[in-house]
């Protein structure tokens, strides 16, 4: 299967391969006077063209010169995108001519929908939407848009942040109705997508209280259990043990809140007495989870420590060196630094 | 990624490197090179500090840099576009500062006209845009701060802009401690480095939770040594330079493991050619920076064998027998020094080779 870049050259390449008349042998388009781009002689810089991509932009800088706004103006800025969709001043002078000619935005924006997904990792293209939503201010098709632009590429960064800004942006209630649904849709596809659990964290606790919402205990509660379920179905997931700190810092937590959830998943063998025990609070590792968890081992010694005085210190330390010696030991340095600053403070 | 056709490295192969920078602008020929006229002047940009830092600052011609430079004066909007004839940008005036101050060329530029229009693209909401398109991202923020500090103009921002511009960075931070493009956004380690060097060039670090981004960063290290940009993502040499230069700020770079870092860096040389256009794979890489990797920086052209960034990373992991690199600025350690702007920040002391 080809990935979203090599799809990406590939719609490029193909492009320059076809033979399209050159506006230079276009009747129509025999009244404006091209502008060639400033050839450097520069051996630092030269400049190589494709033929039609100079033609074109040859044209385009003539119809800037003579501020034309006009249909085909459209037409030669879409070629000139399709060639270079990074092209920022073809974006947005094709921008101020849509408005110019009072083109359809309905129009526009289903030609996005085809180039948003040909040039997904490109600024413009999701800059030139949001500049579109302000005018149309209808962002409830939108979310089914972003659905099908994440199938493409399920982490895309501009994606995701168009998401964002259009919830609120917009800011209506049934805008945000079905955000939970949608991230739980995306974790069942991956469990390990960081863009949706950051996109949860978003909805639940950065974006305002909205209706229904405002009994944050309950909230809380309904956080902590998805979260734990979610580890309880893929153990060593580290966005979500971020998550699960997210919360408990968000809302000014101890830790030790959660610990019986978190110990099972710090030992190195599963508890066999518990297994037939549905614990909805506390769901226990999936069977042969590798064990143990890094990040639980983690959240133990960080209980450990607040808890504070000698003995609990030095449990953490164990706990680090462990880390260090065996289950992460990339991250030598960071848990010997660990150990280090927990004895120095111990000591003060 | 490391080339699994070449051999492996364990050692900078810093003739090769300068080779390839130089060749830079003799790839006339491929499709590439007409696709990244918006990105030529950055191109340029971290070619020379790459060579700057590999002690090579003399091998592509000053003279005709400068003129380059100045040829990409957009008179109109009064700052630098990417290329002759490109509209200006933000961006691309970064790097026609950056490089004139490495050259010691400021005297070319009209500096207030340049401050101008910077300042123009101020937003209300504190954040900068990166053109008068309209597109906001804290590394515009980036940008224009670092601009404006190279300038010696920062002070500009004095006062009600300069909090404004801090509360729009603030506003990025997430609950895992890093930051994001805009409000709202997930962390990513460019965003991250972007959002850390503002805020330490605009004297304001204490507004980072330096415990938690620290452990976030080194959490990008993952077990083969290499970092990824974001949790779950596959770890690839272009982020270790953001990483990098983000723990350096916070000096936590001994919080990672160097030794395996480096060795993943030189490992991805390709001693057999390298040369951005030679092989598909290479092509895919080439498509892979000039679109951006989601919410990149700097927009980082590959250029040669390893990216130049990689080279600058390397400096800050004390690999012996290059010059040190300021990574707030990310030019020349000597350079920020020397103009009385050097911030807190450390890298692994250099090693003899």
């Amino acid at each position: 299967m080809r990935t979203p870049l090599e799809q990406e050259c590939q719609s490029l390449m193909s492009l320059s391969e076809e033979t399209i008349a050159l506006y230079a042998d276009r009747p129509e388009w025999s009244d404006v006077t091209p502008l060639a781009q400033y050839e450097d002689a520069n051996p630092i810089a030269p400049i190589f063209y494709s033929p039609e991509y100079r033609d074109a932009t040859d044209y385009f800088r003539g119809v800037v010169k003579t501020g034309e706004k006009s249909e085909r103006v459209l037409k030669l800025t879409e070629h000139i995108i399709r060639l270079n969709p990074a092209h920022y001043s073809a974006w947005q002078y094709r921008y101020e001519t849509l408005l110019a000619v009072n083109a359809s935005l309905q129009a526009e924006l289903e030609l996005m929908d085809e180039l948003a997904v040909a040039f997904l990792k490109t600024y413009q293209v999701w800059h030139h939407r949001r500049l579109l939503l302000m005018l149309t201010r209808k962002p409830a098709p939108e979310l089914a848009f972003i659905e099908k632009s994440l199938k493409v590429d399920a982490k895309n960064y501009h994606t995701w942040s168009y998401r964002q800004w259009l919830l609120a942006f917009f800011n209506d209630d049934d805008l945000w109705d079905g955000e939970l649904d949608f991230v739980d849709m995306m974790l069942a596809q991956d469990i390990r997508n960081n863009s949706a659990w950051h996109h949860r964290f978003f909805v639940v606790f950065e974006s305002g209280l909205r209706e229904g919402e405002t009994d944050r205990g309950r909230i809380v509660r309904r956080e902590l259990t998805y979260v734990k379920q979610n580890i309880s179905l893929v153990a060593n997931n580290p966005s979500a043990w971020n998550y699960l700190r997210g919360i408990l810092d968000t809302n000014k937590l101890p830790y030790s809140r959660v610990e019986d959830f978190v110990r099972p998943y710090a030992a190195t063998t599963p508890d066999s007495s518990t297994t037939d025990l549905v614990d909805l609070e506390n769901p226990p590792p999936p069977r042969g989870a590798q064990l143990p968890c890094p990040a639980a081992i983690e959240f133990l010694a960080d209980i450990h420590e607040k808890e504070g005085g000698k003995e609990q210190i030095l449990q953490a330390t164990e706990l680090w060196r462990s880390l260090a010696d065996e289950h992460d030991t990339i991250r030598k340095k960071y848990w010997e630094y660990r150990i280090r600053e927990a004895l120095r403070v111990m000591k003060d | 990624m490391p080339s699994s056709s070449s051999s492996r490295e364990s050692q900078l192969l810093v003739p090769l490197h300068v080779s390839y920078i130089k060749a830079l602008g003799e790839k006339k020929d491929d499709l590439a090179y007409h696709l990244t006229t918006h990105l030529r002047l950055n191109a340029i940009y971290w070619g020379l500090t790459a060579l700057c830092i590999m002690g090579q600052k003399d091998a592509l011609d000053r003279d005709e840099m400068i003129e380059f430079v100045m040829s990409c004066w957009d008179d109109e909007a009064g700052t630098f576009g990417a290329h002759p004839d490109h509209d200006a940008h933000l961006l691309s005036t970064l790097s026609a500062i950056q490089i004139l101050v490495t050259h010691d060329a400021l005297d070319r530029v009209d500096i207030p006209r340049v401050v101008k229009f910077i300042l123009s693209l101020h937003q209300a909401s504190g954040v900068f845009a990166g053109d008068a398109f309209g597109e906001i991202d804290t590394r515009f923020t980036y940008c224009a701060v670092s601009a404006l500090s190279l300038l010696g103009q920062l002070h500009l921002l004095d006062g009600e802009p300069k909090e404004r511009t801090i509360n729009y960075i603030v506003r990025c931070r997430n609950f895992d401690g890093g930051f994001g493009s805009r409000i709202g956004a997930e962390s990513h380690a460019g965003q991250v480095f972007v959002c850390v060097a503002a805020l330490a060039i605009l004297d304001r670090l204490d507004e980072v939770d330096v415990q938690t981004l620290g452990w976030w960063l080194c959490e990008r290290q993952l077990p083969n040594g290499g970092l990824n940009g974001r949790p779950e993502k596959l770890e690839d040499v272009c982020y270790s330079f953001w990483v990098l230069s983000a723990l350096a700020i916070l000096d936590k770079i001994p919080w990672i493991d160097a030794e395996k870092l480096t060795a993943f860096i030189l490992a991805a040389q390709d001693t057999e050619s390298g040369g951005i256009a030679d092989r598909p794979d290479n092509m895919v890489d080439v498509f892979h920076t000039l679109f951006g990797v989601a919410g990149a920086p700097l927009a980082l052209v590959r250029m040669c064998l390893i990216s130049n960034d990689d080279i600058l990373g390397l400096s800050l992991l004390g690999y012996p027998g290059l010059v040190d690199l300021d990574p707030v600025y990310c030019m020349p350690a000597a350079i920020i020094e020397g103009k009385g702007l050097k911030k807190q920040w450390k890298a692994l002391e250099r090693r003899i080779a």
